[in-house]
C-alpha cells in the first residue's frame, strides 16, 4: 500500500511473509494489509480527520480521533489529581 | 524521544500458556505520567518446537495490578535517561484489562516468529495517565509452554 503505517513479517520454516499494515486513527488498532485484499474490507477513510479507519470504527460512522481520546483521559487524570483523588 | 526496550526475557520465570489468555509483558505510565509509544513487536515461542497455534493479543490495561514481576526496560541509547514508566512481565495472575481495547490479534504456528515495525506516527500510544499502559498477552489450546514478546517503546 502506499503509505504504509507499518510492516508486519513472519518468519516461519516455511518461509518469510511480510505485508504492510496500518493503524486505526481512530481506536489506534493494528490492521494487517493483506496482499491484493479489497479495500473496502479493510476499512475506510474518515474525511473529517482524513486518516485511515478500521472496519469497527467506520460502523460507528463517526470522528472520535485516538488523539481526542487520549487527551480526555489525561484531562480526567488531571482533573481527579488536582482534586486530591489520586 | 528516547527509545526503550522491555522483553518478559528481562526478569522473573516465564509461565506457560494455557487455553486463557496470560499476559507476557507489558509496559505503562509511571507516577509522573508520560505517554509511551510502542514501535516495535517482535513475538514467538521459545519452547521445543512443533505445530501448536499461538494466540497473541495487545490490549490496554488500566492499573498496575495482577501477579507479576517487575522488569526495567533497557535504553537503546545507553546514554539516554532511565524509563521513567513501568513495566512488568510473566503475569501469573492477570491485571485490569480494557475488555474492548483489542489492538492486535492475530494466530501464528508456534514455529513462526511475528515482528510489527511502526511507520513515523503510527506506533501504538498509551496516555499519560498512571498505570495507563498496554499489554501483551497470549494464550493456546494445545501449547503449555513459554512465550517471549519483546516491546520497544518510546517515551
Amino acid at each position: 500500500m502506499r503509505n504504509p503505517g507499518g510492516h508486519v513479517r513472519i518468519t516461519s520454516p516455511d518461509g518469510i511473509r511480510e505485508a504492510d499494515s496500518f493503524t486505526c486513527r481512530h481506536c489506534g488498532a493494528i490492521r494487517i494489509v493483506r496482499a491484493k485484499e479489497r479495500p473496502e474490507n479493510l476499512g475506510g477513510l474518515c474525511r473529517l480527520c482524513m486518516g485511515l479507519v478500521c472496519p469497527a470504527c467506520v460502523a460507528l460512522a463517526r470522528c472520535d480521533p485516538l488523539e481526542r481520546k487520549l487527551e480526555r483521559a489525561e484531562a480526567a487524570y488531571e482533573a481527579r489529581r488536582s482534586y486530591g483523588m489520586i | 524521544m528516547a527509545v526503550y526496550n522491555t522483553s518478559n526475557d528481562l526478569g522473573g520465570t516465564q509461565q506457560n500458556l494455557s487455553t486463557s489468555y496470560k499476559t507476557i509483558v507489558s509496559v505503562l505510565a509511571g507516577a509522573v505520567p508520560r505517554r509511551g509509544f510502542i514501535s516495535d513487536i517482535i513475538i514467538g515461542a521459545d519452547g521445543t518446537p512443533a505445530d501448536n497455534a499461538l494466540v497473541f493479543t495487545v490490549m490496554r490495561q488500566t492499573a498496575d495490578d495482577g501477579t507479576k514481576t517487575n522488569v526495567t526496560p533497557l535504553p537503546v541509547d545507553p546514554a539516554d535517561p532511565a524509563f521513567t514508566g513501568l513495566s512488568r512481565a510473566n503475569f501469573t495472575a492477570e491485571g485490569t484489562i480494557t475488555a474492548t481495547s483489542n489492538l492486535l490479534s492475530l494466530a501464528i504456528n508456534q514455529r513462526a516468529t511475528f515482528e510489527w515495525a511502526s511507520a513515523p506516527g503510527s506506533s501504538l500510544v498509551y496516555p499519560a495517565t498512571a498505570n495507563a499502559g498496554l499489554v501483551v498477552r497470549a494464550k493456546s489450546p494445545t501449547y503449555a509452554s513459554t512465550v517471549i514478546a519483546r516491546l520497544e517503546v518510546e517515551e
